[in-house]
């Protein structure tokens, strides 16, 4: 991916080269944005099989991540064929650096077009051992996920481009331009072109009825503070924080082309501030630490003697006091054991919440160490019924997929999850797998149920059943109202056996809040019970 | 020319915004007006049964002294020489529409050239292909799309609702995009802001229910139901099929019956034609049981919908005026439900 624009053409002046890093940039942002809004309709429109290699090509940012693949392997102690593609990302960094960083990574893009303006003229120094952040960060991923737990993914950059879109940006995008068109619908002569206007952007770009995600504050405060770093620095996240930049950081120690200031440079300094990951430092003399550099190039624009070149030439590797050392590498592996021991021993949680309803063919306990928390499940669930958990799953849980149907129903003609999945941590199901996938039981709430507590006239539960045998049954009542009248009525009832727990009920139920009849979480086949399923009951 | 400052910018926004805000509120102030004027109320097919001609009395149709206004544009009056109803029987299922269609008059007694037509089948959701029975048949569908077209329409829209699963794969799985796309038609995926409030004044229960846009400004809307079973209205038909095209659907099932009667006062069908090709006899309306599904080769065609439903609910074995949306569709003056009292013409294709 990265590697399209060709350094070897040395003859680019460095104005040419900074102006192919932008549209580099560009052009991968726009990929990425181009892949969310494919992925969002491809899937559950072909419910029919054959669309694996489209999931691989939807993934494609997140299987070229070698944090995400890395810790995904040492979690799910399997080997995932698409992970073979994080080794070009490897590669390609350990030629040219982090050019991931500089040239492609669409959170790096955003970061640089952030203006950096400060409040304050002078912005606050921030120590140089903050860098060591993002490695021991990286470490911390790295051995909690051979410990089988991926909770930290959530700092994937990648991943935090994909939950930020879904679940903040698009849906938010989305109301605004509903608000606008309905308030352009009041004016009479404009409403054929609002009509015409809302046909071209739904279904294409934005669903027919709005998304519905919860917490998009949180998604979007995580992300707001990514960029709201900014103002400390240029590219805080990048130079402090970033496991994914420690990861390509390391590499890059080693890499082959890097920056180098020669020997002639007149020590002007024109070059320090320009860098916006602060990689040239000044010693006795400038130099570049290859390891924090993401290859952007400014400086070689900005050096008025043209003293900064890009050569191929190994190098002796520089340690530089804020890398990675044994003493950080204990404190990495004694965050990481004791992290990963709290949350598993069950400290820090009570035990999962009944309400715990993961998608369809996902076991909890092999979800928790296999999912890497990027939620693109998430952006593909037509009906939104897949939400990121931030309560039910516990903090071990924190993001993984979880239903509320309530918010969206499972539907029982989709299997978009599973295709689009980049590590299987939701099976592929073929559509008669997946009909016959139980993620929960029904419940009737009796003293909710229009027809049981008021003797009110309502079937929907049943007429949405999509079983074809119909999981609930209408009950034929004669019952005597308080008023004395004899009334036949038909109450619902749950026939557990045939229940599937897609959620099409509770999201129908038309009681007011939450609903009369509710999904359960359920136990799988071949899940283990005990302690992390109490209260989920068995049937 | 004037240099394009910030300044000058915001001017320029500020007028412009300025101005859609007089309108915007304008709109704002002359909403209820606004609301019937987008619905074409002078299209009220009459009905040549009407227990209760007053029922169907628009208020929008009156003059300030009551009397009715001549509307040029209302459809042409039935004659006595046409039949309030045709079935036809045991043909291809477009031979079927067809036949029965030529018997009622013929699609141009519907449909006038320059036409926009709105179809309304049942694709209520999107689990199983045809042959299930939980959504019209797609030959059926695309026939009157045909049809439509020949008698002149200048554009046929095709939409429904669907409850389970999105309006885009119900349209694919059930094949009736297929058909409607070959026919010339046009698959309209409906979006949740062109839902309009609007007010029912014949309604008795129902006042006001958000109506979509493209059926209430149609000129001709044709109701294409699938015969089938339904737990709380018993069957679901061309009454219970115009659910489709409101937005707050669990809000009906409180007096179902009345609510779809009312409806049907607002959302006129010109033309009914029930699909029982094959009919879901039981665990409707999603159905998925083939066993649930019996093959009956016939099609009803009638202008009047109550009169649609009751031959319809005959093919269950039902007495019409046992299904709730019925009676209170005789009561409320939209049409009889006796079938002795129909003028029926009857076509044996097989």
């Amino acid at each position: 991916m990265a590697e399209s624009p060709s350094k070897s053409s040395g003859r680019l002046s460095p104005r040419a080269r900074l102006r192919l890093r932008k549209l580099s940039q560009f052009f991968f942002l726009g990929v990425f944005l181009a892949l969310f809004l494919w992925s969002r309709r491809e899937f559950y429109l072909n419910p029919a099989a054959g669309s694996e290699f489209k999931g691989k090509l939807v993934n494609l940012p997140l299987q070229l991540d070698p944090l995400v693949m890395t810790a995904q392997i040492l979690a799910s102690r399997t080997l995932l064929s698409a992970a073979a593609l994080a080794l070009i990302t490897i590669g390609i960094t350990l030629i040219l650096g982090r050019v991931w960083c500089g040239w492609f990574c669409p959170i790096g893009t955003v970061l640089d077009w952030v203006p950096v303006r400060s409040w304050k003229k002078s912005r606050p120094m921030i120590p140089e051992g903050f860098r060591s952040i993002k490695y021991i960060l990286l470490l911390v991923i790295l051995i909690a996920a051979a410990l089988t737990n991926l909770s930290l993914l959530i700092f994937d950059p990648l991943t935090i481009g994909y939950r930020t879109l879904t679940a903040s940006v698009w849906p938010a995008l989305d109301k605004g331009i509903t608000a606008l068109e309905l308030s352009l619908l009041k004016i009479p002569f404009l409403i054929p072109a609002v009509s015409a206007f809302d046909s071209l952007i739904r279904p294409a770009i934005f669903p027919p009825h709005p998304a519905v995600y919860r917490f998009g504050l949180l998604y979007f405060g995580f992300f707001a503070a990514v960029v709201g770093l900014n103002a400390l620095a240029p590219r805080f996240w990048c130079r402090y924080l970033c496991p994914l930049g420690g990861f390509l950081g390391a590499l890059g120690k080693f890499s082959l082309v890097h920056c180098e200031i020669s020997e002639s440079c007149t020590l002007c300094g024109n070059c320090l501030p320009s860098c916006p990951t602060g990689a040239i430092q000044k010693g006795e003399r400038i130099f570049c630490d290859p390891g924090e550099c993401t290859m952007c190039l400014t400086c070689a624009v900005d050096c008025p003697t043209g003293q900064v070149t890009f050569p191929a030439r190994s190098t002796t590797f520089l340690h530089q006091p804020y890398d990675l050392d044994r003493r950080k590498a204990l404190i990495s592996l004694g965050t990481a054991a004791v992290g990963v021991g709290l949350l598993e021993s069950g400290w820090l949680s009570s035990g999962h919440s009944s309400k715990l309803i993961r998608p369809p063919g996902a076991e909890n306990e092999v979800l928790l160490s296999t999912c890497i928390r990027c939620g693109e499940c998430s952006t593909v669930c037509p009906t939104n019924a897949i939400q990121m958990a931030v309560l039910e799953g516990g903090p071990g849980g924190f993001w993984t997929p979880v239903v509320v149907p309530r918010i969206g129903y499972c539907d029982y003609s989709c299997r978009a999850c599973g295709q689009v999945c980049p590590v299987d941590a939701l099976p592929t199901l073929t559509l008669e797998e997946k009909r016959k996938q139980v993620i929960g039981k029904a419940e009737i709430d009796r003293d909710r149920c229009l027809p049981w507590a008021e003797n009110t006239e309502c079937i929907v539960c049943e007429e949405m059943c999509p079983i074809p045998d119909k999981a609930i049954e209408l009950e034929i009542a004669d019952i005597q109202t308080a008023t004395g009248e004899w009334k036949v009525i038909q109450r619902p009832k749950v026939i557990r056996e045939l229940c599937i727990g897609c959620g099409i009920c509770e999201n129908k139920c038309p009681a007011v809040g939450e609903a009369a009849i509710q999904i359960t979480a359920h136990k799988h086949k071949g899940q283990s019970g005990g302690r992390k399923q109490r209260g989920t009951g068995k049937s | 020319m004037t240099e394009f400052s910030r300044r000058n910018f915001l001017r320029l926004l500020a007028a412009s915004l300025g101005s859609l805000g007089s309108f915007y509120l304008a709109g704002c102030l002359d909403q209820s007006k606004l609301l019937t004027k987008s619905i074409p109320a002078n299209k009220i097919t009459s009905t040549p049964f009407l227990a209760n001609p007053t029922a169907l009395e628009d208020p929008s149709n009156l003059t300030p002294d009551g009397s009715e206004v001549d509307l040029p544009t209302s459809t042409p009056s039935p004659t006595l020489s046409f039949p309030d109803l045709a079935v036809a029987r045991g043909g291809e299922p477009e031979e079927m529409v067809r036949s029965a269609v030529r018997a009622l008059g013929g699609m141009e007694r519907f449909v006038k050239a320059g036409d926009v037509v709105v179809v309304k089948p049942n694709i209520c959701v999107a689990y199983h292909s045809y042959e299930y029975a939980a959504t019209t048949n797609p030959w059926v569908v695309g026939a009157v799309v045909r049809m439509a077209l020949e008698a002149g329409a200048k554009k046929v829209k095709v939409l429904d609702y669907p409850f389970g699963g999105s309006a885009e794969q119900a349209y694919q799985i059930s094949g009736i995009q297929e058909k409607v796309n070959q026919a010339g038609g046009k698959m309209v995926v409906m979006s949740g802001i062109k839902f309009i409030e609007t007010s029912i004044p014949s309604g008795k229960n129902l006042k006001t229910a958000r109506i979509y846009d493209d059926v209430l400004r149609a000129d001709v809307l044709i109701n294409v139901p699938i015969a089938k079973n339904h737990e709380l209205a018993r069957l679901t038909l061309a009454m219970k099929n115009l659910m489709g095209v409101i937005y707050n659907r669990p809000a009906m099932h409180a007096s179902l019956g009345q609510r779809l009667a009312d409806l049907s006062t607002r959302v006129r069908s010109h033309l009914v034609i029930v699909d029982a090709v094959r009919m879901l006899m039981a665990n409707g309306p999603t159905g998925g049981n083939l066993s649930d599904v019996r093959k009956a080769d016939t099609i009803i065609a009638s202008p009047n919908i109550v009169a649609a439903d009751s031959y319809a609910a005959t093919l269950f074995g039902i007495e019409p005026e046992k299904l709730t949306y019925i009676k209170k569709g005789v009561e409320m003056g939209l049409g009889s439900g006796k079938i002795s009292e129909m003028k029926i013409e009857e076509i044996n294709l097989g």
